[in-house]
């Protein structure tokens, strides 16, 4: 939670005053089906503002979900609502704000007819703009739409630009990936098997319309959800069983990637993971010159990190947001304060900050250049940035010396090497950055306990305060006893009394520790690893190599008298894929003049 | 969802109206909101007695629905049924939110005891 008194540069201030309400009275609920272009129903619920006289003309809001646009709830329930939307945006605030809301389910999912073979598919895409067709013609559209949503319902907001249809005014994406490889899937190279699981899982189960998943992975919502809302039309939920009969052909990610490796790896329908990522659609978003507001948190998956590659490669005006809560914001996440409880700003303010910025795109004259709003934990403020990395930014160097320190000095010795045998029931637990896409908490704490594990180095007590924002380098000299093995490093802050506080990690499978001089993809401030077949390579055992990769980025402030930390383990066991499968490595780290290991920290120095 | 569980109990006592007759073995739920399509299905009656009600077994009854009327009849044979069921309308609903509001505070001990239902 950012601390609520953290004004100044706060982006939610920023966005401006809440206006008064356009309508009072509620809203109406309807529902139907829109056939796209191939002939795929798909079933979309409409809110509108109740009052909505016939001359009123008003813009739309669209939400395209994979995870039931809204859900048939149980008795007695059922008796109060007549059902339930499944995500935000809360209705009630945007149709009081003047918008019509609708949500839709992707094709292949829901109440929506067809099959799909991989998320984010070029003809769900398309789908958005055969529904802005169906939106602009309706009687109470004023020819405008926006989208917006948060994870899967982000991404869709964001490719949904990418349509370059001229109703489409602004979009945007909260908590969504730009590169679905490096941010969720293979962070590092690691296989992310917790959530890629879970998420094919819940996906299979929605998809058949089967709640039973719920009492396994959301009890509470099993409590209440019956299933997906059919469309009302559809009063013997005909076309209900046909849709779930067609999804009976989906395919689900966990399939077809738990064997895979590398990033040029083909997906079933012959594409790879770049095709349904952000960055390969970079130069149709681009085209459409769609005003974005993306937002994230530093916590979240690998997520933050696609703010900043997003903020750095996208030329479309932009805001971006990075805060410190969980994944779509549902619960605070800092971890310097772990005893906060309520989410900052509260829900409804977020909602109408977004609303303002839609506004401005729809009434106003949308928004000018770039600029990213940042929190800096530990600091507890605000930043903005027209530029990344923030001005004033440069790295500063610590290197892994004698008795487990970290120091500024470069090594001096010819000799000097730790030795660590990878102990595989290391775990995070299920309460991290990854697991939290499942909606999960995010608490890495006690930290002390869990570092006995690890290979550790802590530097002195930082003399000044200092702000780190960016992402953390991390460089290895290391040899390994096995051809294949991974790195998890985290980076801690200590207190003066010893307590160690989570600030950010990074993960790295060895095979693909090639670093290309070659252009990447887009544009990024660590390392290029391009996590390819061609490019990947078995540890010779024995033999020094070099491994050196970014953490993701954090934005966070040393206070002076307290030291950093950097802890290394070989395996995440709740979360990640073990590397290798077999046999217990040991890995040995250099600290000589000859193998520096060391970090490289993005400090931002005050002008 | 969070910002509603304290008000569905009074919400859903003030939608409903249960009524029991000891000397036919009937009990009468009037489902007073207006329902767009069907106030119930039978399966549905048994799932809540199960997820909310805490009812272990299967109790034979006799459920009629009239969707225009909104009015659930469960008919018992014996009294010992009726008895159990009517025992478990009495605090339904409030058996119901707390349940609800446990689970959604992660304390998740009242669902595990709820036998298998089919879904």
């Amino acid at each position: 939670m950012t601390d609520p008194n953290a004004l100044e540069n706060n982006p939610f201030k920023e966005l401006g005053e809440i206006p008064e309400n356009k309508y009072d009275n509620g809203y109406t609920l309807n529902s139907t089906y829109i056939t796209v272009r191939d002939g795929v129903k798909i079933a979309a619920t409409i809110c509108l503002p109740k009052g909505l006289s016939p001359n009123d003309k008003i813009p739309t809001l669209l939400t395209q979900t994979r995870y039931w646009r809204a859900m048939e709830l149980r008795i007695p329930f059922r008796w109060l609502f007549d059902s339930m939307i499944t995500n935000a945006p809360n209705p009630e605030i945007v149709t009081s704000r003047g918008y019509s809301l609708i949500y839709t389910d992707v094709r292949g999912t829901g109440a929506s007819s067809g099959t799909r073979i991989i998320p984010f598919s070029e003809e769900e895409v398309k789908d958005g703009s055969d529904i802005v067709d169906w939106i602009i013609t309706q009687p109470w559209s004023d020819g405008n739409v926006v989208s917006k949503g948060i994870s899967y319902t982000g991404t869709t907001a964001e490719l949904f630009s990418g349509n370059n249809h001229q109703a489409i005014k602004a979009v945007m994406p909260g908590h969504g990936f730009w590169d679905p490889y490096t941010d969720v899937a293979f962070p590092g190279g690691c296989y992310d098997h917790a959530f890629m699981q879970m998420w094919s899982f819940l996906g299979k189960n929605l998809d058949l319309n089967s709640p039973k998943v719920f009492s396994q992975i959301m009890p509470e919502v099993w409590l209440f959800v019956k299933g997906v809302k059919a469309v009302s039309s559809d009063m013997d939920l005909k076309l209900l069983q046909d849709a779930i009969t067609q999804h009976k052909s989906n395919l689900y990610v966990y399939e077809h990637t738990v064997k895979r490796d590398f990033r040029d790896d083909k997906l079933p329908d012959g594409t790879i993971f770049d095709d349904l990522s952000i960055f390969a659609r970079k130069e149709k978003i681009e085209s459409s010159k769609v005003p974005i507001l993306a937002w994230c948190s530093w916590y979240d998956s690998g997520y933050g990190d696609a703010i900043i590659n997003r903020f750095m490669n996208l030329s479309n005006p932009t805001i971006a947001i990075l805060g410190d809560w969980t994944h779509g914001a549902g619960l605070p996440a800092n971890q310097f304060y772990p005893d906060r409880t309520i989410v900052t700003p509260k829900p409804r303010d977020r909602i109408n900050a977004w609303l303002n910025f839609f506004d401005k795109c729809v009434y106003g004259d949308g928004i000018q250049g770039k600029i990213i709003y940042y929190y800096t934990l530990a600091e507890e403020k605000w930043k903005k940035s027209r530029v990344w990395p923030p001005k004033g930014h440069s790295y500063q160097k610590w290197y892994f010396s004698e008795n487990y320190s970290l120091t500024r000095e470069e090594p001096a010795t010819d000799v000097g090497a730790d030795n660590y045998k990878i102990n595989f029931r290391t775990t995070t637990g299920r309460n991290n950055r990854w697991w939290a896409l499942l909606g999960l908490p995010i608490t890495y704490y006690n930290r002390n306990k869990i570092d006995e594990k690890l290979l550790c180095y802590t530097s002195q007590p930082f003399g000044a305060d200092t702000e780190i924002t960016g992402q953390i380098i991390l460089c290895l000299y290391l040899a390994s006893t096995h051809e294949d093995g991974a790195i998890f490093a985290y980076f801690e802050d200590v207190d003066e009394k010893g307590n160690v506080t989570y600030v950010t990690d990074g993960e790295f499978r060895l095979i693909h520790r090639k670093v290309l001089s070659t252009e990447p993809p887009y544009k990024i401030l660590i390392p290029y690893h391009s996590y390819n077949k061609e490019d990947a390579a078995p540890l010779v055992p024995g033999e020094i190599t070099e491994v050196k990769f970014g953490l993701h980025a954090t934005s966070v402030l040393i206070k002076k008298g307290h030291r950093i930390k950097i802890a290394i383990a070989g395996a995440d066991k709740d979360t990640f894929i073990r590397y290798p499968k077999e046999g217990r490595p040991t890995i040995t780290i250099s600290r000589n003049k000859e193998f520096p290991s060391y970090i490289k920290l993005p400090i931002i120095t005050k002008e | 969802m969070e910002e509603i569980i304290p008000s569905l109990k009074g919400m859903l006592k003030d939608a409903t109206n249960i009524k029991s007759d000891a000397t036919r073995f009937e009990i009468t739920i009037t489902v007073l909101t207006k329902i767009k399509g069907n106030v119930a299905d039978p399966d549905e009656i048994l799932v809540m007695l199960k997820m909310f009600g805490g009812l272990k077994e299967d109790v034979p009854m006799e459920i009629n629905i009239n969707n225009d009327t909104q009015i659930i009849e469960l008919k018992f044979q014996t009294e010992e049924d009726f008895k159990k069921i009517q025992k478990i309308m009495e605090t339904i609903w409030d058996d119901a939110v707390d349940m609800l509001e446990q689970a959604s505070q992660g304390d998740f001990s009242r669902i595990k005891n709820i036998p298998k239902i089919d879904d």
